[in-house]
This record gives C-alpha cells, sequence and structure tokens, in this order.
C-alpha cells in the first residue's frame, strides 16, 4: 500500500514539474506594507486574486511573492481595509499604506487541510488566536493557556504537573469510550496527541503525557479554532471534537531577522488546603503516636508542614528564531529551550526544541516547503495523583503534631522507611521523594514536506507527506520496602512506547468565474494516514541485588509488549460557490476507508453550509458595518481502535508455563461507522465602525451508533461487549463579543468577552444497559457516569439518607440495630450529587495599550459544574481539616429523624461524625462535593516597547507576566452540614485525576499554581 | 510552448482515475493489518494448556483479586482476620459492589471461557476433559455459596440476559460432573494430562481423583441439613472412590513472582489492613496451639499473640489495642518482618485442599451414621494430627494436643471479650453429639485456615465454632446480633441483567438481602 501510494505521489509531482516547463515564466515582486502611521505591518496577507497564491509580510512589513505578468494583489489585514493593486509589467516593488477599517474582513483564515479562505466566506465558526498571545504567558504545556480565549473551549489540567497531557473540549463531550479531545493540525496535517495512560479511577497513578504539549509556541504564527463538524468534516474521524489549526513561522524573503524571547517564571501553590491547628495525632481525643488521624488531644502543631514541604518553583524559557531567504528560498529557524521546575523538589520538565524551515519558490509555478522539528524532552519524577503512595498525598496525610523535619531523615541505618504511623498505604513523602523515580524521556522528530504547483491560473496542485515519530523511554524506581510498589528487593520498569504517524495527501485546488457574478472555488483530493504503536521493555518485580535499578538485577522479568497498527484512506471534495461575494454556498464530501472497520471499510460523509453577507447584500443601517447569517449542517464519521472485530486471546506471565485466556470483551464483527451531524447557525455583526463587534454561534450536534464499549451480564463469559449503540445530543451557544471602547492616537482599549453554555444530553444508550461508567468503573469517592435520560458526566456517589416525605435528614436511632445512635445514616445505593461539566464558561479579556506601554488582563470563569474531592474525605476523615475542630466535645446533635420518625436527640462527637462519613480511602461522596463555580484573574501582562535607537537591535519589549493569580469568586460545598460553616472549595477545579473521561473527581491532585514572572522579547 | 487544453484536462483526469483506481487495491491488506500480532486469534492442541493453568489460577484467586474477592468478605466473616483499617466497611458487613465484582468477573470471564473451550475441543472421556470439569466444579461452589442462585446452565453463552439457577440444582449438576469426572479419570491413571500446566499436581492422575473425591464428600456435607439422604449417598460414594488421606496427596497452587501471578495473601499482607482474630486468639491460645505461631506473628509491640475483633469502627480502631503494631500479622510463611516494614513471599504455594479436611468431614459423615471408614473419634484425631503435619508439627506436642482438655480463653483484646466458647480439644466419646459436633468444626475451622470461603461456608451451615457478633453493623439488614448469611446479588449484575436477577430472587426463597439464608443453610 505505502509503496504503492509513494510512487503514486512521486509520479505526481514528476508530472507536475515536467508540466511546469509548459508554462510562461513568472517573476518575483517585492514590497513592504505599512499602517496608517507608516509603521511597517506584519502578517498582512497578499494574494494574487482568483488565485490561492499568496503571501505574508514580516515582522517588519515586507513581502516577496511571485507573480504573473499581470494580474490583481490583495493587501489585506486584520482591521484594515483591502486595497487592490493591478500589476503591470513594469512594476517590481509595491509599497502601500492600509487604512483601519472594520468594514474590512478580507482576512484570510486557514481551514481544514491547510485550505486559506477569506474568513467572510465561511460558513461557520472559528476564533483565531494570535502567536502573540502565547507567547508573553507561557506554561509547560501550551494548551493551558488557552483558557479563556475561546468561547466553548474547556481545558482541564493533568495532575500530575509540568508534562501532564490537558484536556481540550470543545463543544462538550460526545464520547463515551472514546477519546474527547480536540485534534492538533500543524500546517494543515494533524499531529500524533495520544494521551498516554490518564488516571482513570481514584485510586490513582501517574499520568502519561500527550503529543500536542510538544509544540512550541515561539513557532507558531497564529492559531484557528475549528469548533464544529461543519469547519473541521474534512479532518474526518479525528475531527469529530472540533479541530486547533497552528500555523508556524515561515522564513521570509528579505534582510535577516531574529527574535530573541527569554522569561523567567516562579510558582507557588494557588490554593492549598486549610487545616485545624489545635488537635494532635491521637483518637478519641487521646494522644498517641502511631495513630494515622488528628484526634487526639490539644497539642503543639505544625502548621506549614504541607507549605513548607512544596518549593517555589523556577522556570526557564529561552527561545531564538531567525528568518533569513532570498526570492526563491526562505528559511526559517528556531531554538527553544523550556525548563520547568515542579513544586515538588524534584520534579522537573527539561524540553528542547529545534525547528527548521526551508519554503522555495522552485519556478514561477512549482514551490515546496519543508520543516523538521526535532524536540527532545525530560520529565523527571511526574507526581502521582489519587490516593495511592503518591508525594501529594503522603504529605497531606500527615498528622497535624508530627513534626516534619524530623523525617528528613527517611530511612534509618538499616534502609527501612521511617514513618509516623503504619499505614497501609501511606508513607513518609520524603521517602517517596527520594526512594522512588520516575523519568520519561522523548525524541520526537516531525517532518513535514509539500510541494505545490500550479497547473493553469486556476488550478493547482499539492501533495504532502508528513512523519510524526516519538519515542518515551519511561524508568521507573521504587526501592526496597516501598510500599504498594516494591517487590523484594525493590522494582523497576523500563520501557519504550514509540509512536509513529504517517500522512499523505494530495489537494487539488481551483476556482473559476462563472459568468459575472458567480465564483467557483473547489478543492478535491485524497490522502491517507498511517498510525502504529508500539510498546517494548519490561518490569522487575523484585531485584536480586537490592536497590540496583536495572533490569539485569530482576528476580522475575514481567515483558511489556504491545503493538497496533492502523490505516486510514480517505478521498474528498468540497465546493463553493460564491455570488457577488455576499452570497456563498459550500458543499463538502469524505469518503474514507478504515482498516479498524469490516469490510467494506468504508462510509461516506457530507456538509453544507451558507452564508449571506447582509450587509452586503442590502442597505442596511449606516451605524451597522458588518453584518453576516451563516448556517451549516455537516457529518462526521468515525471509525474505532485496531482490533475490535476478532475474538481475541491473551497470554500472560505465570504459572509454569504462562497463561493464555480470552480477552473478556466480546468483539463485534458487524460494527458499523459511527456518525455525528450537527447543525449550526450564526449571525456576525460589527457596528459602529468596528468598535462593537458580535458573533453569536448556535449548534446542536447528535452523535449516533456510537462504539461502544459496555458492560455485559459477565455470566455470558464477557465482561464487556463492543457495539454500536447511544445516542448523545450536545447543543449550545456560543457568543464573542469585542468592543474597542477607546480609539485615541496614544490609547486604546480593546475588549473580547467569550460565553459559552453546552447542553448535553444522553438521549439513548443501549436497550438492556442505562447507566455505563466513564472509565475505571466505580470509584472511592464519587463516579462520572453516562445514564439514558441524564448528561454525560452525571457524579454519583453515596449520599445521606433523606426521609421521603419530609426531606429531614436521616440518623441513627438509640440501640438501632446496633448501628450506633446520632449519626448519618447512608441512602442506599450510589445517587446523582451533579455533573462534572460547567454550565456556562466564560473569558472577558481586556487590552490597553498607551504608547509604548500595554497592559493586558484575563478574568475567566465557569459556572456550575460539581467535584468530589477524595483528598477533602481524607481530610475530614483524619480530623486534620479546619472544619473538623467544631465539636469535638460530643455535643453535635444532627437535625433530623430517625428512621421511625423520631426527632434525633442523641449528641455525638465530630470524630464519630466524620469517620461515619469518610473512611478516608472510602468516602460519601455527597459530604465532599463541591461546585466549581469560579471566576479568577487568569492572566495579566504588563509590557514596555523600550526604545531602541540601536540600528542592530531593532525592538526590544519587556513584559511583567502572571498567570492564576486569584479567585475573585469560589464555590462551595454542595451540602450544608448542619453545625459546620458552609466550606468553600478548596482545590483548583482546573486541574483533574487525569485528562481522560474519568473527570469530576479530586483525589491527592497535585495544587496548581500562580505563575508570576519576567519576560523579554528582542528583535534584530 | 504552451499546453494544449485539452491535454492538460486529460492529464489530470487520468491522475484521478489512477488514484481512484489504487484506492480500490489500497484495502486489500486491511484485514491482515486489523488483525492483532500480539494476540492469537486461533486455538489450536498446544494452546489447550495454557488455558487450563488460567482457570486453575483464577478459580481460586489470582494475586490481584485475592483482596477483593475474598479477604475482604469470607476471610473476615469466617473470622480469621479481622480488619484493622480504618477505611474497609465490610468487616462492619457493609456491601461493596466494587469490590464484590473481584469474586464474581474472574469465575465468568476467565474460568468458563477457557474450560468451555476444553470441554469442546477435548474428548468427553479424556483426563483432560475430566479435570476441566472438577475445576469447573471448585470455581462454581465457592461462587454459589457467596449469593446462592447464580448464573450456572447457561454460563458462557453469549446472549443479553444469562438466566439464574437455584443453588438445589446447581449443588446436583456438582455432583454429577464429580462421578463423570472420577469414573473417567479411573480409566487414565497412567497419564499426565496437562503435564506441567496443571499448576496443583502436575498432572497426576491419581491425585486428582483424590482431590474430586475430597471436593464430593465437602459438598455432600453441605447440603446434608437440607438433603440427608441425597448426603450420604455422595458422601459414601466418595470415600469410596478415595478421598485425600495423606498431606503428600494435598492441593497447593504453585504460585511465581512473573505476572500478577504471586500468593494472594502474601502480597496483602504487606499492607497491614488486617490482623488476627480475637476469635483466633480465644481458641489458638486457649488450646496452646502450636500453628498459632505458624498462622501468626507475634505483635510488633508485645512480642505476644495478639487479635482484634471484629467490626470495629474506625474510632475504636484507633484505639490503644487495636492498632497494628499491636496485634498478629500472618505467619513468615506469607511476610516477614515488622512494625509497618513487612517483606512478602509472593512465591509461597496457595492452600488449595487438605487430608486434614477429609478427615474432618469423615468424622462429621461418621457422625451421621455415614460409612465414612472410621469412628468420629478416629477420623476426628486423624484430622488433628493431617492438620498440624501439614504445617510442619509432628511427634508427641502433637499427642499432647490430642489429650488435652485446654479450652479457648478470653484473649485480652481492647473490648475485653470473653472467652470463645468452653469446647475443649480432647474427645470425649460420652458427650453429646453436638458438643462432638463443635469439637469438628472448630478444629475444621482451624485447619481449613486461611481458606475463608470454606471457613464462612461451613460456618454458616454448622454454627460452629461459636463466633463472636461483629462489635458493629453498619447494615441494617444484618444487626450486629446477628450473622451475615450470603453476599446480595451484585450492582453489576442488576445493571446488566436485570431481569435474570429479579427472578433470581424468587429462586433465593427470601428477600435479596444479606440477612437470607442460602438453600444449605437451615439454621
Amino acid at each position: 500500500m505505502n509503496k504503492i501510494l509513494r510512487t503514486w505521489l512521486l509520479t505526481t509531482m514528476l508530472a507536475t514539474f515536467f508540466l511546469s516547463q509548459a508554462f510562461a515564466q513568472d517573476r518575483p515582486i517585492s514590497g513592504k506594507v505599512s499602517d496608517e502611521n507608516a509603521a511597517g505591518l506584519p502578517g498582512a496577507n497578499i494574494l494574487l486574486k482568483g488565485t490561492t497564491r499568496g503571501a505574508n509580510t514580516d515582522a517588519e512589513g515586507a513581502f516577496t511573492l511571485s507573480v504573473p505578468a499581470t494580474g490583481t494583489l490583495i493587501i489585506s489585514s486584520v482591521g484594515y481595509a483591502s486595497k487592490e493593486v493591478t500589476l503591470t509589467a513594469s512594476i517590481s516593488r509595491i509599497d502601500i499604506s492600509l487604512e483601519p477599517d472594520a468594514r474590512s474582513l478580507n482576512e484570510v483564515v486557514v481551514t481544514a487541510l491547510g485550505i486559506e479562505r477569506s474568513a467572510k466566506s465561511l460558513t461557520y465558526a472559528t476564533q483565531k488566536i494570535d502567536g502573540k498571545q502565547l507567547t508573553d504567558v507561557r506554561d509547560a504545556n501550551f494548551v493551558n493557556t488557552l483558557s479563556g480565549k475561546v468561547a466553548g473551549l474547556v481545558v482541564t489540567q493533568g495532575a500530575s504537573g509540568p508534562g501532564s497531557a490537558a484536556r481540550v473540549t470543545l463543544r462538550g463531550n460526545r464520547s463515551i469510550s472514546g477519546n474527547n479531545n480536540a485534534l492538533f493540525v500543524v500546517d494543515g496535517v494533524p499531529i500524533d496527541n495520544t494521551v498516554q495512560g490518564q488516571v482513570g479511577n481514584d485510586f490513582g497513578g501517574v499520568n502519561g503525557s500527550d503529543g500536542a504539549s510538544n509544540i512550541n509556541p515561539d513557532d507558531i504564527e497564529s492559531m484557528n479554532i475549528l469548533k464544529g463538524a461543519a469547519a473541521s468534516a474534512l479532518y474526518g474521524s479525528r475531527a469529530a471534537n472540533g479541530v486547533i489549526m497552528i500555523t508556524t513561522k515561515k522564513g521570509k524573503a528579505g534582510a535577516v531577522t531574529a527574535n530573541i524571547n527569554s522569561g523567567v517564571v516562579m510558582e507557588n501553590p494557588l490554593i492549598l488546603p486549610k487545616f485545624q491547628n489545635t488537635y494532635g495525632q491521637g483518637n478519641g481525643g487521646v494522644s498517641s503516636e502511631t495513630a494515622g488521624a488528628s484526634w487526639g488531644a490539644p497539642a503543639t502543631t505544625y502548621k506549614d508542614n504541607v507549605k513548607d514541604f512544596f518549593r517555589t518553583g523556577v522556570s526557564t524559557n529561552n527561545s531564538f528564531g531567525v528568518s533569513a531567504g532570498s526570492e526563491k528560498v526562505q528559511t526559517y529557524a528556531s531554538y527553544t529551550n523550556n525548563y520547568n521546575q515542579g513544586i515538588i523538589p524534584n520534579n522537573s520538565l527539561m524540553r528542547h526544541t529545534m525547528n527548521l524551515r526551508v519554503s522555495s519558490q522552485i519556478t514561477k509555478k512549482f514551490s515546496t516547503d519543508a520543516k523538521i522539528t526535532y524536540t527532545n524532552q525530560k520529565i523527571n519524577n511526574k507526581p502521582r495523583s489519587g490516593e495511592e503512595s503518591g508525594a501529594v498525598m503522603n504529605v497531606y496525610k500527615v498528622p497535624r503534631s508530627v513534626d516534619l523535619d524530623k523525617y528528613k531523615e527517611y530511612e534509618n541505618a538499616n534502609g527501612e522507611p521511617t514513618y509516623w504511623t503504619s499505614s497501609s498505604i501511606y508513607m513518609n513523602p520524603y521517602w517517596t521523594m527520594n526512594k522512588t523515580s520516575d523519568l520519561e524521556k522523548r525524541n520526537r522528530t516531525t517532518v513535514l514536506g509539500s510541494a505545490k504547483y500550479q497547473l493553469t491560473d486556476w488550478l493547482n496542485v499539492q501533495g504532502r507527506i508528513s512523519l510524526d515519530r516519538y519515542d518515551d523511554r519511561v524508568s521507573r524506581s521504587w526501592s526496597n520496602r516501598t510500599l504498594l510498589f516494591a517487590g523484594p528487593g525493590g522494582s523497576f520498569e523500563d520501557y519504550t512506547v514509540a509512536i509513529s504517524e504517517r500522512n499523505l495527501d494530495v489537494i487539488f485546488s481551483g476556482n473559476n468565474n462563472i459568468g459575472k457574478d458567480l465564483a467557483l472555488t473547489y478543492n478535491f483530493g485524497a490522502g491517507q494516514t498511517y498510525k502504529r504503536y508500539s510498546q517494548n521493555g519490561a518490569f522487575a518485580n523484585g531485584l536480586l541485588v537490592p536497590n540496583k535499578f536495572d533490569l539485569s538485577f530482576a528476580a522475575a522479568l514481567n515483558p511489556r509488549a504491545d503493538f497496533s497498527e492502523k490505516m486510514l484512506q480517505y478521498v474528498f471534495g468540497t465546493a463553493s460557490l460564491s455570488y457577488k461575494d455576499y452570497l456563498t454556498v459550500d458543499f463538502a464530501a469524505r469518503n474514507d476507508w478504515s482498516s479498524t472497520l469490516p469490510k467494506p471499510y468504508s462510509y461516506f460523509y457530507p456538509s453544507f453550509g451558507a452564508n449571506l453577507i447582509l450587509s452586503d447584500a442590502l442597505q442596511l443601517p449606516e451605524w451597522i458595518s458588518f453584518a453576516k447569517l451563516r448556517g451549516s449542517w455537516a457529518q462526521v464519521g468515525n471509525d474505532t481502535d485496531p482490533y475490535q472485530l476478532k475474538q481475541a486471546y491473551s497470554f500472560s506471565q505465570g504459572g509454569t508455563g504462562g497463561y493464555i485466556s480470552r480477552d473478556d470483551t466480546q468483539p463485534a464483527g458487524n460494527l458499523k461507522p459511527e456518525i455525528s451531524s450537527s447543525t449550526e447557525f450564526g449571525i456576525d455583526l460589527r457596528t459602529f465602525d468596528g468598535r462593537l463587534g458580535l458573533d453569536v454561534t448556535y449548534y446542536n450536534s447528535n452523535t449516533v451508533n456510537q462504539l461502544l464499549k459496555l458492560k455485559l451480564a459477565a455470566g455470558t463469559g464477557f465482561a464487556n461487549q463492543f457495539i454500536n449503540a447511544g445516542k448523545i445530543n450536545n447543543k449550545g451557544v456560543e457568543i464573542s463579543l469585542t468592543a474597542k471602547p477607546l480609539r485615541t492616537d496614544h490609547l486604546t482599549w480593546d475588549m473580547t468577552l467569550n460565553f459559552a453554555r453546552n447542553v448535553n444530553k444522553i438521549v439513548k444508550l443501549d436497550p438492556n444497559i442505562k447507566e455505563a461508567t466513564l472509565a475505571g468503573g466505580y470509584g472511592r469517592t464519587a463516579s462520572p457516569v453516562v445514564t439514558e435520560g441524564g448528561s454525560y458526566g452525571d457524579l454519583v456517589a453515596q449520599t445521606w439518607k433523606r426521609d421521603s416525605l419530609t426531606g429531614q435528614f436521616i440518623i441513627s436511632g438509640p440501640d438501632e440495630k446496633g448501628l450506633g445512635a446520632g449519626k448519618p445514616v447512608v441512602a442506599d445505593g450510589l445517587h446523582k450529587i451533579g455533573n462534572f461539566n460547567p454550565k456556562f464558561t466564560f473569558g472577558f479579556n481586556n487590552q490597553f495599550s498607551y504608547k509604548s506601554i500595554s497592559l493586558s488582563f484575563l478574568i475567566d470563569g465557569r459556572v456550575g459544574g460539581t467535584m468530589t474531592s477524595g483528598t477533602e474525605a481524607n481530610f475530614a476523615s483524619d480530623g486534620t481539616s479546619e472544619y473538623t475542630t467544631a465539636h469535638r466535645d460530643g455535643s453535635w446533635v444532627l437535625p433530623g429523624v430517625t428512621s421511625k420518625g423520631e426527632t434525633n436527640s442523641t449528641a455525638i462527637n465530630a470524630e464519630t461524625f466524620w469517620t461515619t462519613v469518610s473512611g478516608g480511602r472510602y468516602s460519601w461522596g455527597e459530604f465532599f462535593s463541591y461546585s466549581t463555580t469560579n471566576i479568577r484573574l487568569r492572566e495579566v501582562t504588563l509590557g514596555y516597547n523600550i526604545p531602541v535607537s540601536n540600528t542592530f537591535i531593532k525592538n526590544a519589549r519587556i513584559s511583567f507576566i502572571a498567570r492564576n493569580l486569584f479567585f475573585l469568586y469560589r464555590g462551595y460545598a454542595k451540602l450544608d452540614i448542619p453545625g459546620v460553616a458552609k466550606r468553600k472549595l478548596p482545590f483548583d477545579p482546573d486541574v483533574n485525576l487525569g485528562a481522560g473521561n474519568f473527570q469530576g473527581v479530586e483525589y491527592g491532585n497535585l495544587p496548581s499554581t500562580r505563575t508570576i514572572g519576567l519576560n523579554l522579547k528582542l528583535g534584530f | 510552448m504552451k499546453m494544449n487544453i485539452k491535454y492538460k484536462k486529460l492529464v489530470i483526469a487520468g491522475l484521478l482515475l489512477g488514484s481512484a483506481g489504487l484506492w480500490q487495491a489500497c484495502t486489500s491488506d486491511f484485514e491482515e493489518m486489523n488483525t492483532s500480532k500480539t494476540k492469537l486469534t486461533t486455538l489450536g492442541a498446544d494452546e489447550l494448556p495454557f488455558l487450563f493453568s488460567r482457570a486453575e489460577q483464577q478459580a481460586s484467586y489470582q494475586s490481584g483479586t485475592y483482596q477483593i474477592a475474598q479477604n475482604l468478605f469470607s476471610d473476615l466473616y469466617a473470622q480469621y482476620f479481622a480488619t484493622s483499617a480504618t477505611y474497609f466497611p465490610t468487616d462492619r458487613y457493609v456491601k461493596r459492589d466494587d469490590w464484590i465484582t473481584g469474586h464474581w468477573n474472574p469465575v465468568y470471564t476467565q474460568v468458563v471461557p477457557q474450560l468451555k473451550t476444553l470441554f469442546e475441543q477435548t474428548n468427553p472421556a479424556s483426563a483432560e476433559y475430566a479435570l476441566a470439569n472438577i475445576m469447573w466444579v471448585f470455581s462454581f461452589h465457592r461462587l454459589t455459596d457467596y449469593y446462592g442462585p447464580i448464573p450456572y446452565s447457561a454460563a458462557g453463552i453469549p446472549a443479553l440476559s444469562v438466566k439464574y439457577d437455584a443453588q438445589a440444582d446447581i449443588y446436583k449438576d456438582f455432583f454429577v460432573r464429580l462421578d463423570a469426572a472420577t469414573t473417567a479419570l479411573k480409566a487414565k491413571t497412567s497419564e499426565k494430562p496437562y503435564g506441567t500446566f496443571d499448576l496443583i499436581y502436575g498432572g497426576d492422575v491419581n491425585k486428582w481423583i483424590k482431590f474430586a473425591n475430597t471436593l464430593r464428600l465437602r459438598l455432600a456435607l453441605r447440603i446434608s441439613k437440607v438433603d440427608p439422604a441425597e448426603a450420604k449417598k455422595q458422601a459414601e460414594a466418595a470415600y469410596a472412590g478415595g478421598v485425600l488421606e495423606n498431606i503428600a496427596d494435598d492441593a497447593y497452587m504453585t504460585k511465581n513472582l512473573a505476572g500478577d501471578d504471586a500468593n494472594g495473601l502474601s502480597r496483602i499482607a504487606v499492607w497491614n489492613e488486617f490482623r488476627m482474630s480475637a476469635s483466633m486468639e480465644s481458641v489458638l491460645k486457649g488450646y496452646n496451639d502450636p500453628r498459632i505461631g505458624i498462622y501468626y506473628q507475634p505483635a510488633s509491640t508485645t512480642n505476644t499473640f495478639e487479635g482484634l475483633r471484629n467490626g470495629l469502627t474506625p474510632a475504636q480502631l484507633a484505639l490503644a489495642k487495636n492498632g497494628n503494631n499491636d496485634n498478629s500479622n500472618v505467619g513468615t510463611r506469607w511476610v516477614t518482618g515488622a512494625g509497618a516494614a513487612w517483606n512478602t513471599n509472593f512465591t509461597t504455594p496457595q492452600n488449595i485442599l487438605h487430608s486434614a479436611e477429609a478427615y474432618f468431614l469423615r468424622a462429621e459423615g461418621a457422625l451421621n451414621g455415614w460409612a465414612m471408614g472410621g469412628t468420629p473419634k478416629e477420623l476426628y484425631e486423624k484430622g488433628i494430627t493431617a492438620s498440624m503435619a501439614q504445617w510442619g508439627v509432628t511427634g508427641a506436642s502433637v499427642t499432647a494436643y490430642i489429650a488435652s482438655s485446654a479450652k479457648p480463653v478470653a484473649p485480652g483484646d481492647q473490648q475485653n471479650s470473653p472467652a470463645l466458647s468452653d469446647i475443649q480439644i480432647r474427645w470425649d466419646e460420652a458427650a453429646s453429639n453436638a458438643v462432638k459436633r463443635e469439637q469438628i468444626a472448630t478444629q475444621k475451622w482451624i485447619g481449613l485456615y486461611p481458606d475463608g470461603m470454606e471457613a464462612w461456608a461451613e460456618f454458616r451451615r454448622t454454627r460452629y465454632p461459636k463466633l463472636y457478633h461483629v462489635v458493629n453493623s453498619e447494615n441494617e439488614d444484618v444487626p450486629a446480633s446477628t450473622y451475615i448469611r450470603r453476599i446480595p446479588f451484585i450492582l453489576q449484575e442488576i445493571q446488566t441483567n436485570k431481569t435474570a436477577v429479579d427472578d433470581a430472587v424468587k429462586l433465593l426463597g427470601g428477600p435479596d438481602k444479606a440477612s437470607t439464608p442460602l438453600w444449605w443453610d437451615k439454621n
């Protein structure tokens, strides 16, 4: 297959190259685009009218472009009125200035497959982020910095510190068993964003990395978010969750320019739990040196145990980019170094990114673009999240009267761990930090090559190939006597995960004018995606020479071997017909063949869209500068993971010669592809010369016949079945409001308000199965589920039993079946306590600029949503939380009735109450559930453009930057417990156990951080 | 040189047609590509022994499920251990639906599929088929004795719903299968079915015959109250066929450091989540039993053997005397260490079925008047001797033990519990049958250690030994003054197989509660 396609591609290119000799010679043209103040206008677009040929201006506003003898150039830039220049044979240089104009929307945006289109002709919603918005404020995973900047985009961070995978959803969740993450596309080609091993239950684990975090924000020119299926349908299956399109920087013809971006930030926990500082280690009011809890007598406490365990993380970012080129060849090269310290002392990330891009105009009609990006990343000691023995949970479990300083000596003379108690899973956190390790090294190379040939004035062909390959080498060690993990002598694990993806495609793009008023543009082509995953290595359960961490010392080797591959082939076509530039109708269709489906492997999905620019079509009042209506309907098909169709039998180690067992998921040989359809309508309105803009989108999407792994009655011999089932509906509204309240000569003020509301409904699940858990099964605190009639991510947990008539709390009565009187009674089964998704999200961005000074700040928030905290359940059970000091004397008479209806009069103490509702590891989740409503100051940037008279340094900018500064509002516990003050949300709901579908549960999560720092940018 | 427009169009059309043609050819290797290389998709004769290994391993609960299938339920209800961790409520009779699937799923998804393949691919008269039949019964009797009715006759047949069978019918089939298996095996004594892949006996057919008959004897006594006639018939047939009599024939399961295949008890005993129960302490201390130091280790702080009561609340567990360091962990056969630092012996073979139990079963049968090849006294004393020998205790101390009139003592635990019972070791022919039954059951309870599954089942049938009530119950259906009698149908089944579960409640003969007795439980 692969060979055939390659040959074909080569033939195509050769043929087009050969054909190129037949066409007339083109010539280069260069020039400069400036703004109304005669300053160079970077990023302006120069397009040869009626073609897809064009260029962008560099930082100084300069451009070069190869043009035919005659034609018309359209010069445009966001916020400026576009101009047209008619080419004559004598013109070789064009210097032009643009005037600001809100009516102008000739902005060109990059859409699916890298196809450039005029923004105003789009029939669906997109939102653009300029690369500059991503390089001031930094995060080890740049995806985290998108929060609040795009309506409908929700980012959740994994709880394993720098390098944790991020979960990015657009327009809600739609997949139960699969991925809900948006697709990342760089320069028109999807990049692998495999989110590896996420913590999928509250017992915990170490979160794997994702692929998107390797994208270097310093190389990003711009980013365009395609939110709905209509926008992303051309990417097929993988784009069902929306696409984040990234365009990276290119070299520019002209003088050599260089940029340096250098920053340093400090990180500290944003919020830490509030502890009590009165009572010490013990139980029942009696002190004890072996107790795990702090229900002892009043004692000296160590109030900063937890705070002092974390450090101030210092992170640096240094990036150098250089651009140079002639008319024929342009080069952009960059090197970026990121060093991030985690707030846990041995946790760090080091990343080197090298990028080289060469664009060539080989002949007038033939151009190529090649890019190679190499990333080397090393992550030390990503902390575990969940209840298991991670550093965070271990430090949280320390009783209040234990002087943690004493336990910095984490082992005795025999190499045995020193403890503050004899817990089954919790250890001295300093042992965890010093005697266990986790190292992940990644080498990643991404190569992209494309060649474009202008076949005729109206048709070009482009061929592209991209290869993305990375290896993650993971080495983990646990010293002898590490609870839970260490075999005799210690344990060691060493394995390499290799992931590679290859994309090939060929696209023909053309445009023709049909008569005077009708213009047709179209694209058609074909492509192929091949993806391979392999894993090799071993786990040493026990080391014959204690603590020699190498597989050679293994007492028993358990191999880790895995392999999977899949291929997708596709053909597609789009056509866009516009009438007088104000009415555009789009058609698109794609057919996929996936190796993961049964014969004939094929599925087809179309999309339609239309837009009408009212302001051009009709005479509107003067104050309306631009008005557009758009609507679209699209389908996206989806395949599945490899190897789901046939019954498989797995081999495993053990016994005398190993085991073979049938896999416990019933395969489905007759799977159908999954289809999701969505409809969207939108309006784009700009008034008062663009001072006020409003973009509203309504969407409604249905995902049916999902490829689901659902439980099956185990009596059949299968625990799960793989079937087509379900119908999930997402509908919602996205509003983006932009305003320019101030626009004087020196002072400007721009603001953007993004708002999004998504409503999800599980319309149907399965005729027999009405509820499914979202990974991980039922948890220890709460479990996210999908239930027919409910919505995605409903959380179920154990709850306080209420009287069915009066709603009063049920309290155990005196001598009632030996349960002990005066205590809360748990309701039978699990009950819904909330949903992890926010009801709506918003972001409010403000940018002020006065002469050389600029200030921007972003406030964002999420309203609604619930999270349950296993950490809090532990604090409650241990008597370490601030609120556990009330009623320790035993005077707590809970208002409520016994199951016989008698009013409770039995007093209990705080210890009885809290240990009843929480056993620590397992708890009645309702008591520890919080509204995740929060509003925070997300980002502040204060920048100063340093005036430079030096001819060497062209521009310089220094900025003060801060992220995640503080909460303006935080939600409260969902359950008001009589006798306890309202409890405020004690953790950051942005951070979740992992980036998979198991969301809504906090358990031993690394606290989120506040970052403050300085950034310097220099241009040469 | 201008290209002819026509020609140009032709080239483009050609390219397109060519690519369309290629696409057709390109899916030809899709099926091969979508076939896993790291797994098997067909099974032949070479693979069958691996399947049998798997069924054996899973029928006795492997490392990863041992805790949630056995230790957190039956081991506590048999009062071998008491929970010392504050966060495990099953010791207070709370059912944990998230754990109990660890008991249910391995049988249906790991034992049944492998055995069904063996039934399909071997001759019903073969030794391989017979061994599969025995493991089928072994696995299912541990399952039905938790819940009562379970999916049985329709187990392993793909469907949307799987019906439950009444426990009486399931037991009927057990006897049929064991009879068929032993009959078949008698003709194959020179064969070595599955060879070394038989993790229990390495393919020793003679031992398997004894194993099957001992299992048949166990099941016969289980139904001795509900169906005495059938019990007698089955017990006598089992004895006549030859049961385990020598500790050299005892059944142990090979355990391995590789994979998730460690001894389950060894693996979990380093976690400081359970300790010796006060019940065991009362009996073993009172009897001055030499096995106490084999089953358990002295408490770290006192260097004496100490136990704690079942069903303590988190607050009670925090009291002095109830802590991990104040109570006894399991013996050095499984783990070594002290305080919070323990090392585990992953490869300790797992106890499966022993000759001591066979003697105690025969002793009880003899007391019932069945032909068991000895008097109750002889068999009772042989049972004690076999159990002692099984744990390495022989000679004069055993003789002295058998002759001892020692009785259980007050364990001196934090709850100030009284002695568990006043039953003595020494057999007294003049004593009542009730006393004799208590003696046999008490010694069998000691001898079955650490198999809490069988010990809990036999406690429910005989109500011996006279175990303590739990200190606290948090299950309204099972007040602390009563004993838990079964595990209610599991939530996963209610979610996936509800109509069948609803029908099963009718077969149960009572509400689907932990207080409803099983078919054979006539107490």
